[in-house]
């Protein structure tokens, strides 16, 4: 009875160990994983509630045992539909709540689908506002709320940001300054009145969302552009063909960016549902 | 004396979009009248939020709803005589409608209108005092209008809803006024 209790208990140990280690094996990692490097992951338009939505918060998940990422910023539209208790059950706290359990933070900005009231949400981080800046070691990062630009927020930013010595400068919102999508597009108004400050206050990488698909943008006036706007959606062969602003795009599955930042380089690759590695690289910080 | 006071200040701080906006020294006052009217609703709501228990910053989906809830009961009792044109007046829907139509002169206009055109809105009520629909997209202003449109306290957003300019609250959700044809 005792033998045949060790041998079972030890196949079972032994089955743990290799589904384990396989996991783990299947889940490819390029970035450094450096020592005190800033770990994270951006996502966007995450707020459906769907089944895909679950499947890919399920790899975000998995992944956090080969990259323990901290935090995970949210370009925007965190809830189609309603936003009554319920959905925000159904359409983020679910999903992502085995992730929160492992201490991670969501730091949200507002899409077109989101009520301002999201920025009063304990989860969301915001501290009652629809704009804010926070710092993660060397790095300050800025939502912004796209939807409603005006010279009160605009005022802000420059403030903030020309007073900001940190090392990195990251902003984040929803509305894509640059953009191949058939869809939207670049929202030209919001890069007109933005990227001049962005430029002249040395912002190193804008993430956007709005269009359902991931794009890498080729780098424009030195500021590297990522849209990763298929957390929850997906606008399947929506990147418009041979874009000239296209370095990379993937329309074809939802997809999350897992992101490292150390000393003077920022690393990235893109995930989708089912695990494969669609884009990776590094952005050197800029010259100041 | 107050909007004498917001009146020389438009004056004063406005002069160079004023002038780019082909503002006269009457239609500035009467886009005074009209921030007027603004505030003397931002006082009202601000009275009938101070009644109700205040919303942390780390609050819970259900004390949202709750505070959103009464902030719009409250702002709805008190304004249930409220009309379209208690703040978009004749006069400032025309000069309001004109500050748009510089603004949309050209490929700006062609862009904010394909925006304005292909949200999803189908259903919003075009009513004061009643609340826009949360199930429906809200569409993103255009920060050059914005910049142009006389500011609005931070409790207050321009909205387009169709062809109309409105005037939503925030936190409540309710449209608190709007004019038409705001679309050239």
């Amino acid at each position: 009875m005792k033998t045949n209790c060790i041998i079972r208990c030890s196949f079972l140990a032994i089955l743990f160990i290799s589904t384990t280690a396989f996991a783990q094996d299947s889940l490819n990692l390029t970035l450094p994983m450096a020592k005190d490097s800033v770990k994270f992951l951006a996502i966007g338009d995450t707020g459906s509630g769907s089944k895909e939505q679950y499947q890919l918060a399920k790899v975000m998940l998995d992944y956090r045992t080969v990259f323990p990422y901290e935090f995970v910023i949210m370009v925007g539209d965190n809830m189609y539909g309603g936003e009554k208790p319920a959905d925000f059950k159904k359409k983020f706290e679910d999903a992502y709540r085995p992730i929160m359990d492992q201490k991670v933070s969501f730091y949200a900005s507002l899409g077109n689908h989101d009520q301002s009231n999201q920025r009063m949400y304990d989860l969301f981080n915001m501290n009652g506002e629809e704009y804010y800046r926070f710092k993660k070691g060397d790095v300050a990062f800025y939502a912004l709320n796209s939807n409603y630009m005006d010279k009160r927020q605009i005022k802000w930013v420059q403030d903030q940001m020309s007073g900001d010595g940190s090392k990195w400068k990251i902003a984040f919102f929803h509305h894509p300054p640059y953009s191949s999508g058939a869809a939207h597009g670049s929202s030209d108004g919001v890069r007109k009145v933005v990227e001049p400050i962005f430029i002249k206050n040395g912002v190193d990488v804008v993430f956007a969302g709005h269009e359902h698909f991931y794009e890498r943008i080729k780098p424009q006036n030195g500021i590297q552009y990522f849209i990763t706007g298929a957390g929850g959606k997906l606008r399947d062969g929506n990147v418009k063909a041979n874009s000239p602003l296209t370095e990379v795009a993937y329309d074809k599955d939802l997809s999350f960016m897992l992101v490292e930042i150390s000393k003077d380089m920022m690393y990235f690759q893109v995930i989708t549902r089912t695990g494969k590695t669609v884009d990776s690289g590094s952005v050197p910080r800029r010259e100041r | 004396m107050k909007y004498l006071a917001i009146f020389a200040a438009i004056i004063f701080t406005g002069s160079f979009a004023a002038a780019q906006l082909n503002l006269t020294e009457d239609d500035l006052k009467i886009l005074a009248d009209f921030e007027m009217r603004v505030d003397r609703y931002t006082e009202m709501r601000e009275i009938v939020r101070r009644q109700i228990p205040t919303l942390p910053k780390d609050a819970t989906p259900e004390q949202i709803l709750v505070n959103k809830t009464h902030l719009r009961d409250g702002v709805q009792k008190a304004r249930v005589n409220a009309r379209q044109g208690d703040l978009f007046t004749q006069s400032a829907t025309a000069v309001i409608r004109s500050i748009i139509k510089q603004e949309f002169k050209g490929f700006k206009g062609n862009e904010i209108r394909k925006t304005v055109l292909e949200a999803d809105q189908k259903g919003v009520p075009l009513l004061v005092n009643v609340p826009y629909p949360e199930t429906k997209e809200l569409v993103e202003m255009s920060p050059a209008l914005l910049f142009a449109l006389p500011q609005l306290p931070k409790q207050l957003r321009y909205r387009y809803i169709g062809r109309s300019l409105a005037i939503l609250d925030r936190d409540n959700g309710l449209i608190i006024d709007f004019m038409k044809d705001a679309l050239p």
